[in-house]
């Protein structure tokens, strides 16, 4: 009855806990250290927030809130984390307090430092834009100032050129109001001057700032009216001002076009903006971020326009700064503005290194602290899916968990238990584990390592087992990388798949370390055993083949001879017309290649594809056959498991017998005829033998004994003359009458297979409802679906079999291609139907045998004749069809170990040979560089593409061929509470 | 034939929305928000849902405020998303939800500063979706012609303001003029948009905006009842798009009180629907509510059972915004304690 736990899931039961309610967060969290036991949600129609320990997974997500802060923080000052990877126990509920005032305690100081940090830094960085205002004024005011000194000459000599540029401009604006002359008046000498600019293409960023006064003093008349003033005013730029109102401030570098365009629009141009790109980048003073910014200084007329322009400044979040008019205030400021932020640049300094402190003292714990928090979180959320009792003194929890594992468990219980009710003295009582029945199907749980899970990972793909059925992960250990190999036979390539796997298995910790989150790499990381066992099995099935890198390797000696005569050779050098042949029976003495292909085939050209592909076709065909018969028998120890004789009696018996009588008969007939058939004519069987020719053709053999076509015994007629067509006659004695017993068991299966267990699962129900149920089903219905089934099994024979008879009656020609087209005919009929009956069978899919039993009789609820029936019909004809067609589906071990071989083949002749054609250093040359490319190919088509391919291959004769034969996988996987699973989901999720 | 190249500009955007669009709440989960007793409930539940830890770094006690903005902030990352990675004309079409959202907030400030209420404040009122970098100087602005002139000429509206620049102030009346004038020109270009752009969106958007265009125009005339607007410059209102254009809207112009207005709308199969078993009392859904209702269940949601069609970015749109409206008015319900409306909320789907 208890298997070990590879063969099998393990065994799991469920039970039921009764939690003194103070000791029931320790007990939850030894459990979740152990990791053994999946709760069950007590409360499923309770909304998240209406549970008993809401307020504490709140106050966790509070915590984890603040850990995460932390952590944002300490990142953004790039202080390593210590990440030690322990595993912290989850703390007692007290703690959990301590916990909470520490992180409140750091968040609170650390908010307080931020927000100290933040003021200071933004008063340093007004201090700095202000210092950049002076600055920046102070270079445009000099501008004007240096212009006005000497302003005749750089007038002259401008002027005259410069009236061209102007002219187009004199239109353009006809509002020019009086500000704007007086603009003109003090900025005549900038445009000058920033005209010539405009010509020699100078890149100076006070060009654009040009634009709109450009305009404005686009005036003729503007040459008497400066002479005036230029005149009057010398004393000097500063007093200039005082008519006008002026603003200076700064602005993010970006707005600056549409914040000229607007201010220009919303003023009519009575105002002008001068811009100058302050070069250092500042930092944004709530999130750290560079920007960079540019000071700007307008000039405007009137109280009006102030209000106006400010108001513009503040919806462009400008800020403005007091701007003193005179040179010596300016420079008075810039000196004051310099010491205040030397202050501020020590006094930030400090809170700098506090918060740093800080961060430093917390980025040792932080990662400890996220555990633990994470830990006492999850023992909330199980403790949420607990029963309370109305005493209030115990809590009730449901759970699945392995009965190896009990004993475990309770002592994690017990040990719970004694910590949580160290300090409650007084109480005493244990908890308590009862073990409970259930028929609800437990959760599939299959122990796995880190070198099975690859496996057990590629069968959980197709469906989890259901419970306690085989588990198909041990046989796919050898059978899968076996088949892969089949289709990849490749000394060569297989070793570079092997050395591949061995680097990623013997870095495994490194690696793993390393928390690569690459989704490909995982891929083949995760699956490092598999590839290399793949690798491993390639090299050995290579050997066989005899295939490295398309070339041979002849280890023991070639066991091949010529049989040819030099003298004969002699002659053929002189005509060579006549054909010289290299005949098998002549050549006898010798035993065949130790192991593997001979290497000799390699050079055959003409004949070595029809060798190798009958060998491999052959050997496919075994395979195949062996790995379908191999999932029949495991299907007869699932049947016995769940002690369905029935299953056995009408499903495995009929099954085993449809399978033998046709399918390992052919296995049976490829073995014999490898065995004694060879090129040397004799006895075999009792039958003369000629030669090659007349041996038994296996293909047509099998058509005819469908068929049951009379054919002559023995190769050889009455009257000694080898008859016509002799590898299609019978060739050992009483075969016609074993094929045609063959044939009919097979037939008979059919009808047991299809009707023998809904039948007595039909009669058992009767009986059990003889006292006084009534019939789930009308008669009418019943008639119905039974007409409808026996359909099946007409269209499948009776066309053929009428064909066959007329056939037979009309003439008795060797004809047998036509069976071939009947036989595709009834095939296409049943996949026509098919549809139809599925409709009725409704998501059944690939369930198997157990499962319909299991489920039936479990739920021991309603027999639904129609529904069985259906299912059975289902089942049938894909088994019958089944082992036809999955038969041919193994023949692509042949097709992709062809194709590889060819395409390696190809590889070689088509680049690496052309290398050693060349001779002396050209020769050398060319095979390095060809190495390259050759290499490069082979690795990523033959060994990762083709790999790829025959991995894909090697699944699929897996999930279909094999486990269609007895695997369910109607399970659910066991998702134990596990503070280990737990943690590594969120770290991953933090990761992503 | 459009069909066939969809998707290879659009068809991963569209994959995206309809993949948002599945995050839309349920019935099922209304259901427990409105049990929620207090906004940590409210955030506790929500967590479940497709809108995640949106909520999770809030430090403090959560308010119905910081819901709010963190709701629209979470629309936004998901439309800018969206806008940033689309091709023409998808970026027109989604530039024109935009809009939309734009005539709304210009309307906001100025009324805002109508009422002497400083910028910054309104700022944070304002919808984030159509926000635009002039929008903060609009204060300045004192008659619409300069409004125009200074700050909408260089934004995407301009077209549509150029209707009503005159020279008189901004006052209450003339902003819901422009408000409305706004938002007939921008229905009406919108139409024309969709329909020349062809296919199924013509299909489907066209469908929408003739609804919201009529939808619009009873509303309109409804609440000009008893105000000093005048028929004509009623008239002038009513966006032509719509399936009520232009018998209807004759009708509709001509209309003295609410009974007349249905009488307009009996003609019309689907407003007629509307307005039967629409009303004041209690237990009866107000008109308005059952617009949205049409609008949302009938118009949005059946947009996702087209395929290759630009209409369910707007849908998106739209029916999220229903839901923020949903969730605000169930978190106001619990932060108020008034819990007896609660269930006021329109479900979708």
């Amino acid at each position: 009855e208890s298997t070990p736990g590879i063969f099998r899931s393990e065994e799991v039961c469920l039970s039921q806990l009764f939690l003194q309610s103070e000791a029931a967060y320790t007990c939850v969290a030894e459990l979740g250290e152990l990791g053994l036991v999946q709760f069950r949600d007590l409360n499923p129609d309770t909304s998240s927030f209406q549970r008993k320990f809401v307020s504490e997974v709140r106050r966790c997500d509070e915590m984890e809130r603040k850990l995460r802060f932390l952590e944002r923080e300490i990142k953004k000052d790039q202080i390593p984390m210590l990440d030690t990877g322990e595993n912290p126990d989850a703390p007692q509920p007290r703690e959990m307090i301590d916990l909470e005032a520490t992180f409140e305690k750091l968040e609170n100081e650390l908010r307080e430092v931020n927000q100290n940090e933040e003021t200071l830094k933004k008063n340093f960085s007004e201090l700095t834009e202000l210092k950049h205002i002076l600055r920046k004024t102070q270079t445009f005011f000099e501008e004007i100032h240096k212009q006005r000194d000497g302003p005749v000459t750089a007038r002259a000599s401008a002027s005259t050129s410069s009236t061209h540029d102007r002219e187009p401009l004199i239109n353009v604006e006809d509002e020019v109001h009086v500000p704007g002359e007086l603009f003109r008046q003090i900025f005549g000498y900038g445009r000058l001057t920033l005209g010539s600019y405009r010509r020699t293409g100078g890149g100076d960023s006070m060009q654009g700032a040009a634009g709109p006064g450009d305009v404005i003093i686009a005036d003729p008349a503007a040459d008497a009216e400066t002479m005036e003033l230029t005149g009057g005013g010398g004393a000097g730029g500063g007093s200039m001002f005082a008519n006008f109102g002026f603003v200076a401030g700064v602005i993010q570098r970006e707005r600056i076009p549409a914040f000229e365009r607007l201010l220009w629009r919303a003023c009519r141009g009575n105002v002008f903006l001068r811009h100058s790109e302050i070069d250092d980048v500042l930092n944004d003073t709530a999130t750290g971020e560079p920007i960079n910014k540019s000071v700007f200084i307008i000039f405007f007329q009137g109280d009006q326009l102030k209000t106006r322009v400010k108001k513009i400044c503040e919806g462009f979040r400008a800020t403005l700064y007091p701007c003193p008019d005179t040179p010596a205030e300016r420079r008075e400021m810039s000196i004051g503005v310099m010491t205040r932020i030397e202050d501020l640049k020590t006094v930030l300094g400090q809170t700098q290194d506090h918060r740093h402190r800080v961060l430093v003292a917390a980025a040792k714990n932080v990662r400890m602290w996220l555990t633990k928090v994470r830990k006492i979180k999850s023992i909330y959320h199980t403790l949420n899916l607990f029963n309370i009792d109305v005493t209030q003194k115990c809590l009730i929890a449901e759970c699945w968990c392995p009965v190896d594992a009990l004993d475990k468990i309770r002592m994690a219980l017990k040990r719970g238990t004694v910590s949580g009710l160290q300090e409650e003295s007084g109480s005493t009582v244990p908890s308590i584990l009862n073990r409970m029945d259930t028929t609800e199907a437990p959760p599939t749980y299959n122990k796995s390592n880190k070198y099975t899970i690859g496996f057990q990972n590629i069968v959980d793909a197709y469906g989890i087992a259901t419970y306690r059925e085989i588990n198909p992960a041990i046989y796919t250990m050898i059978s899968f990388p076996f088949l892969f190999a089949v289709m990849f036979g490749d000394m060569g390539h297989g070793t570079v798949m092997m050395l591949a796997a061995l680097f990623l298995i013997l870095k495994e910790r490194q690696l793993e370390a390393a928390r690569i989150r690459d989704e490909i790499f995982q891929m083949f990381f995760s699956g490092r055993y598999v590839i290399f066992l793949m690798g491993a099995f390639s090299i050995y099935t290579g050997f066989i083949y005899n295939d490295v890198f398309s070339k041979s390797l002849n280890i023991f000696g070639s066991s091949w001879r010529n049989t040819i005569p030099p003298a004969e050779l002699e002659k053929h050098y002189e005509f060579p017309e006549t054909p010289l042949m290299l005949l098998p029976e002549n050549y006898t003495q010798a035993s065949p290649y130790p192991f593997g292909v001979d290497p000799v085939w390699n050079l055959a050209e003409a004949n070595k594809l029809s060798f190798l592909n009958s060998m491999k076709m052959k050997s496919s065909v075994i395979l195949g056959i062996g790995q379908m018969t191999f999932g029949l028998i495991l299907s007869y120890f699932n049947h016995k498991y769940f002690h369905s004789d029935l299953d056995i009696k009408f499903m495995f018996i009929p099954q085993m017998l449809f399978l033998s009588c046709i399918f390992i008969y052919l296995c049976l007939q490829i073995i014999t005829k490898w065995l004694l058939y060879s090129a040397v004519g004799g006895t075999v069987l009792g039958y003369e033998y000629p030669g090659s020719s007349c041996a038994p053709s296996l293909l047509i053999g099998l058509i005819n004994m469908f068929m049951m076509k009379s054919r002559e015994a023995g190769f050889v007629g009455e009257d000694g003359k080898v008859s016509w067509g002799c590898s299609n006659n019978l060739w050992y004695p009483g075969q016609s009458f074993f094929e045609t017993v063959f044939v009919l068991i097979a037939i008979a299966c059919i009808p047991v297979m299809l009707f023998a267990k809904p039948y007595f699962l039909w009669k058992a129900d009767k009986e059990r409802r003889e006292s006084g149920g009534h019939m789930q089903m009308s008669t009418a219905e019943m008639v119905l679906v039974i007409v409808a089934v026996v359909q099946i099994p007409i269209m499948l024979f009776v066309k053929p079999l009428l064909l066959w008879r007329r056939n037979k009656k009309e003439t008795a020609t060797r004809e047998s291609v036509r069976a071939d087209m009947n036989g595709g005919d009834s095939e296409a009929e049943v996949v026509h139907h098919e549809p139809k009956t599925n409709g009725g069978g409704g998501g059944h899919g690939h369930g198997d045998g157990p499962v319909s039993t299991v489920g039936g009789e479990g739920k021991g609820a309603q027999f639904d004749m129609g529904d069985v029936m259906v299912y059975q019909a289902i089942h049938t004809i894909e088994f019958a069809l089944g082992c036809i067609s999955h038969t041919a589906s193994y023949l692509r071990l042949w097709a992709l170990s062809l194709a590889h071989a060819q395409l390696s083949d190809v590889l070689w002749t088509m680049v690496f040979r052309n290398a050693f054609a060349q001779d002396g250093y050209v020769g050398a040359i060319v095979t390095y560089l060809l190495f390259f490319a050759f290499f490069f190919l082979s690795i990523s088509i033959l060994v990762l593409m083709e790999g790829l391919s025959a991995f894909l291959h090697a699944l699929r004769l897996h999930w279909v061929e094999f486990q269609s034969k007895f695997y369910g996988g109607q399970g659910y996987a066991f998702a134990p509470f596990s503070f280990e699973r737990i943690l590594e989901a969120e770290r991953e999720a933090e990761e992503a | 034939m459009a069909e066939f190249f969809f998707n290879i500009d659009h068809g991963y955007l569209e994959a995206l929305v309809r993949g948002f669009k599945g995050g839309i709440l349920t019935q099922a989960d209304y259901a427990n928000l409105v049990q929620c007793e207090t906004l940590e409930d409210l955030k506790l539940h929500i967590q479940s849902t497709d809108y995640g830890n949106f909520l999770a770094n809030e430090p403090g006690a959560i308010t119905v405020q910081v819901i709010d903005e963190r709701l629209k902030e979470k629309l936004v990352t998901e439309f800018t998303h969206i806008r940033n990675n689309a091709l023409e004309p998808l970026a027109t079409f989604l530039d024109y939800i935009t809009y939309s959202y734009m005539i709304d907030n210009i309307i906001l400030l100025i009324t805002g500063t109508l009422h002497q209420r400083p910028i910054s404040e309104l700022i944070s009122k304002c919808h984030p979706l159509g926000s635009f970098e002039q929008m903060e100087a609009i204060h300045i602005a004192s008659t619409p012609a300069e409004l125009y002139n200074a700050v909408l000429v260089d934004t995407p509206l301009a077209n549509y303001f150029v209707d009503c620049i005159n020279e008189q102030d901004l006052d209450e009346m003339n902003v819901e003029l422009i408000r409305n004038t706004l938002y007939k020109a921008y229905l009406e270009d919108f139409y024309g948009f969709c329909k020349q752009l062809g296919g199924t969106t013509a299909e489907v958007m066209c469908e929408i905006l003739a609804f919201e265009a009529d939808r619009r125009s009873i509303i309109i005339t409804i609440n000009s009842f008893d105000t000093e607007l005048s028929k004509d410059d009623r008239e002038k209102l009513y966006p032509r798009c719509g399936k009520l254009y232009p018998e209807g809207l004759a009708g509709l112009a001509r209309a003295d009180d609410y009974d007349q207005v249905k009488q307009v709308c009996e003609y019309y199969s689907d407003y007629k629907a509307l307005f039967e078993g629409s009303g004041n009392a209690a237990g009866e859904k107000t008109l308005e509510d059952k617009f949205f209702e049409h609008e949302q269940v009938k118009l949005n949601v059946h947009s996702y059972l087209h395929q290759f069609h630009f209409g369910v970015f707007y849908a998106f749109i739209k029916l999220k915004e229903q839901e923020m409206r949903n969730i605000i008015w169930i978190a106001e319900c619990i932060s108020q304690r008034h819990r007896t409306k609660i269930d006021n909320y329109i479900p979708i789907l």
